[in-house]
């Protein structure tokens, strides 16, 4: 996955979402770095080829020293769908509800 | 399945006109009516006369606030009494909402509410504008654009009174809802066949019905209105993965919240190209995605369209691409 596109859509989901924050390229493994107005702090990182899922998240939310809980146990997820979720809980995001399928209605 | 039609409109828009020149018609014989109404003082079905086979119930209070225990309820002993023979045997439901109901939690206990679901299935949503008053309407009052935006037929009223603007009012509704089929009838006056299609909310499996709320919708264009209701549409040349489908569903759920209003869309299911998948949602609550029997024409594209606020084509463009390149990848990873 080209990392620009995927940076210039988390930019827009904050935007979305009504998050004052910027996105960069991250530093070490990390593909995007998410800085927001408040202080909250997210790495998404790309997990390594033999790993059972393909992306990990860490964050160090607003208020939160150095060395937080999922900085230091990234958050795995298997796709991202899964990374914008973990976006939410480190940014304290109210959103939507999972997602309901109702049986269509029988054709008559 | 009885068909379930929705009549919604602002204030004064002029459900109650509409609808009670829709009953003399011979056409809407053995229709079942239920007016919502809110105030203290019911008056609208006061003003409509029903025929023999036709019938009004009431509701009380705000239909979109009090849906399970109104609306689900009625529908239900309606029901149970035409299964018994003690109200005639209607085939179809119209509900006349309040003018200040928000249509989309009404929407949802149609389409999501097993009981019902077994009996009832929704037909279409018809929105009320009023072409006097309605660009004001429209511009001041939230819920008039959610009423736009959910319909799948607007109907434009009063344009024969002075001062009226219908070209300015249709082309604001066309910012807010492009894909609904914008009708014009001067004091109800307008053939039943124009507003009931006698399917099921667009998901009829009648080409004809796809192609219609889709025609409006073909130039990916989107109309930007900050912090507004506007329609979005995505068309896209390579099919998706039917997993991608299933994630962007999720995805869009989770992450637009009730800034989604509606979606619906035909789909290039990259497992099946030879008929195209129709899906169709309220919110967070979609039916399955029903499989029409063939392509309704040459055009096998995948298109959406998507209601909301704040939505904008770039974030569900960049979304739909992420993610099918993830699970491009992911299917090739795995053989």
């Amino acid at each position: 996955m080209e990392q620009a596109p995927l940076r210039a859509f988390l930019a827009d989901t904050l935007a979305l979402w009504g998050v004052a924050g910027d996105v960069q390229q991250g530093r070490g493994p990390a593909v995007a770095e998410i800085c927001t107005a408040n202080g909250a702090l997210v790495w998404i990182e790309p997990a390594s080829d033999d790993a059972p899922f393909r992306w990990q998240v860490r964050w160090r939310a607003a208020g939160e020293a150095p060395g937080a809980p999922r900085e230091v146990r990234p958050r795995a997820c298997s796709s991202l769908v899964g990374v914008l979720a973990a976006m939410r809980e480190a940014l304290n995001v109210e959103r939507g509800s999972a997602v309901r399928i109702v049986p269509a209605p029988a054709q008559t | 399945m009885i068909p379930v039609s929705v009549i919604t409109g602002f204030l004064g828009s002029g459900k109650t006109t509409l609808l009670a020149r829709l009953l003399r018609d011979p056409g809407m014989a053995r229709t079942a009516v239920i007016i919502n109404e809110f105030g203290e003082i019911p008056l609208d079905h006061d003003l409509i006369e029903t025929s023999d086979e036709s019938f009004v119930r009431l509701s009380n209070g705000c239909l979109c606030c009090n849906v399970r225990s109104d609306l689900t309820l009625t529908l239900g002993e309606l029901a149970a009494r035409r299964k018994a023979g003690s109200v005639p045997p209607f085939e179809r439901v119209v509900i006349e909402t309040s003018g200040l109901a928000d249509p989309a939690p009404i929407l949802q206990a149609l389409m999501a509410d097993g009981e019902l679901n077994g009996v009832y299935a929704l037909d279409g949503v018809i929105t009320v504008v009023d072409a006097l008053l309605g660009l004001n309407t429209l511009e001041q009052h939230e819920t008039s654009r959610r009423q736009a935006a959910l319909a799948d037929r607007i109907v434009l009223t009063k344009s024969d009174l002075q001062g009226a603007r219908p070209d300015a009012v249709a082309q604001r509704v066309g910012e807010v809802n492009s894909g609904a089929r914008l009708l014009q009838a001067v004091r109800g006056d307008i053939s039943p066949t124009l507003l009931f299609t006698g399917g099921s909310y667009g998901l009829s499996g009648k080409s004809a019905d796809v192609s219609d709320w889709l025609a409006h919708e073909m130039h990916a264009h989107t109309h930007a209105h900050e912090s507004d209701i506007a329609s979005v549409s995505i068309v896209r040349d390579e099919p998706l993965h039917a997993v991608t489908l299933a994630l962007l569903l999720c995805a869009l759920a989770e992450n637009c919240g009730a800034d989604l209003l509606r979606m619906k869309g035909i789909v290039n299911v990259a497992e099946d190209p030879q008929r195209p998948a129709v899906i169709h949602g309220v919110q967070h609550v979609y039916h399955a995605p029903a499989w029409l029997p063939r392509w309704p024409s040459a055009d096998r594209r995948t298109r959406l369209v998507l209601i909301g606020r704040k939505l904008r084509a770039s974030w569900v463009r960049a979304l739909i691409e992420l993610l099918e390149q993830e699970v491009t990848r992911e299917s090739a990873r795995h053989g």
